[in-house]
């Protein structure tokens, strides 16, 4: 009956639309405490627990799966066909494993040479890029010996001087013979 | 028993449970496992009974529970889910493994024991020696 002391609260007077009472109004809920420690250490176990019951189902499937194999087999056809068909099984799964052997034979000889290959477009690249370097120092060294011999505004007096002391004969003749004299009238 | 508007109508879900259905008489309860659909009445139709559960101590202070393992690991392989009591249950009995809150609520009881234990001594020793002393 609905006035009967209850150890846990349950509906009995009043439905779930009626409001609390004012002796409730100030009462707080709290959830039931909860220890850390122990709470990792039951979420740890819990963790392992499912895992073996998953690994258990699939087992258990397995099984199922497997009965119901064998006695649709067992309805169709007579102990030759079963004979004949776990023969050719057999000999299907041999034929994968040599079809597996020779794929991965040839796949690990396309991955070493793809490897040669990139090993020997990087040795070349790397070959370029010294060459590259050389030349680039060469350069420099020349420029640097010619910029000894540069005009500079501290040489440009004294080059000046001396251009004017040594006076350049740019004249020739030549023939048809290709025969060239650079001796002029004004030499 | 399937009406225009009942649960049990097909087009929705529901799936295969294994747990208990209780019965018995005023005093007495007495625990079937029992396969059936989740959206059937506790004590209603059931697909299949797997075994039963004494839950009051009998003579010889033993609580006695009858499986039947080769039609359990059918059902499993079915796809049936179980309820926690069930979980616990076959967990005792070693089919699967134990649950975790097993073995949480047996450490609990011993700590509880020991802290009942220990204001005991420790008072009944506190007491004991000024008594001597004195």
């Amino acid at each position: 009956p609905a006035w009967a002391p209850r150890a846990v609260p349950a509906r009995g007077r009043k439905t779930r639309h009626d409001p609390p009472a004012k002796s409730k109004a100030g009462r707080v809920k709290l959830p039931p405490p909860v220890d850390p420690e122990e709470l990792l250490v039951v979420q740890e176990r819990y963790r392992q627990h499912r895992l073996v019951l998953s690994a258990l189902r699939a087992e258990f499937r397995a099984e199922v799966l497997q009965k119901k194999r064998e006695e649709r087999l067992a309805a169709e056809g007579s102990p030759e066909e079963l004979e004949e068909h776990r023969r050719l099984m057999a000999w299907n799964e041999e034929e994968n494993a040599r079809q597996r052997a020779r794929r991965e034979e040839r796949l690990r000889k396309e991955e070493e040479e793809q490897k040669r290959r990139k090993s020997e477009i990087a040795e070349k690249r790397a070959r370029k890029m010294e060459a590259f370097l050389e030349e680039k120092e060469k350069e420099v060294l020349q420029l640097q010996e010619e910029a000894k011999n540069f005009i500079t505004p501290e040489n440009l007096e004294a080059r000046i001087e001396e251009c004017l002391d040594n006076p350049r004969n740019y004249n020739f003749a030549i023939d048809k013979d290709g025969r060239i004299v650079r001796r002029t009238v004004l030499s | 028993a399937l009406s225009a508007g009942s649960r049990l109508l097909r087009g929705r879900g529901g799936h295969v449970v294994i747990r208990f259905a209780l019965g018995g008489c005023t005093n007495r309860p007495f625990f079937r496992i029992v396969a059936a659909n989740s959206r059937r009445a506790r004590d209603g139709k059931y697909l299949e009974q797997l075994g039963c559960l004494d839950p009051l101590p009998n003579a010889h202070g033993e609580k006695v529970a009858g499986l039947n393992l080769e039609r359990l690991r059918y059902w499993l392989g079915c796809g049936a889910q179980l309820s926690r009591p069930a979980e616990k249950l076959l967990g005792l009995a070693g089919f699967l493994p134990l649950h975790p809150m097993t073995v949480t609520g047996a450490e609990r009881l011993r700590r509880r024991r020991q802290r009942e234990q220990q204001p005991e001594a420790a008072p009944a020793d506190g007491s004991a020696e000024p008594g001597t002393d004195s």
